[in-house]
């Protein structure tokens, strides 16, 4: 039986900014970087775990509204800041974890994304940071 | 110095913000989501005059 989550409604907070009613998709990767360790005598390449860079992608609607989308996120190019996503909006818990990225850096904020007929919708890739997972 | 919320994306509009670790306050302070709040500064104690010359 399947027992994947599907988030229809996910709470998703960016600099403790609440933006579930703006976002559409979100991508939150682990990432511990492989180290070669292979040496002489190996048959085969072997790794260690090296320093973490996990990455969280949001897709965005574009909202120049007040405490909206842009107003959130204007300040955060070139900084740090923090992030957090969980499956639904209800109380935490082992069933529904709220994962953290503490000190992900935001590189790049598209401004305008426009086509005619369409909403403005952004990609925003928060990398870095301290992963960490509450249940409480 | 210490931050009131200012937007409902953010929390119960008024109420104290504490930032959490990793918070970028600037940011939040930029885009209209907190105010700040200057703690009030303790009163000064009344001036008294004091002879300080001693006299030798």
């Amino acid at each position: 039986m399947a027992t994947s989550t599907y988030l229809s409604n996910p709470l998703v907070t960016v600099n403790a900014v609440d933006l579930t009613d703006q976002c559409s998709s979100a991508n939150l990767t682990r990432v511990i970087e492989a180290l070669e360790s292979t040496s002489f005598g190996l048959t085969a390449r072997v790794y260690v775990g090296g320093l973490e860079n996990s990455t969280l992608t949001l897709t965005m609607y574009n909202s120049f509204a007040a405490s909206e989308t842009y107003a959130t996120l204007k300040a955060l190019v070139g900084t740090t800041t923090t992030v957090t996503i969980k499956p639904t909006s209800a109380a935490t818990s082992a069933t529904n974890p709220i994962s953290s990225l503490v000190g992900c850096y935001l590189e790049t904020l598209p401004i305008v994304n426009a086509a005619l007929g369409a909403l403005d919708t952004i990609d925003i890739v928060l990398t870095g940071g301290v992963y960490s997972v509450a249940i409480a | 110095m210490t931050y009131t919320i200012a937007s409902s994306k953010l929390g119960v509009i008024g109420e104290p913000f504490i930032p959490a670790d990793g918070i970028n306050v600037a940011a939040l302070l930029e885009g209209g989501f907190i105010v700040e709040q200057s703690t009030p500064k303790p009163k000064k104690p009344a001036k008294t005059s004091t002879d300080t010359n001693e006299e030798i």
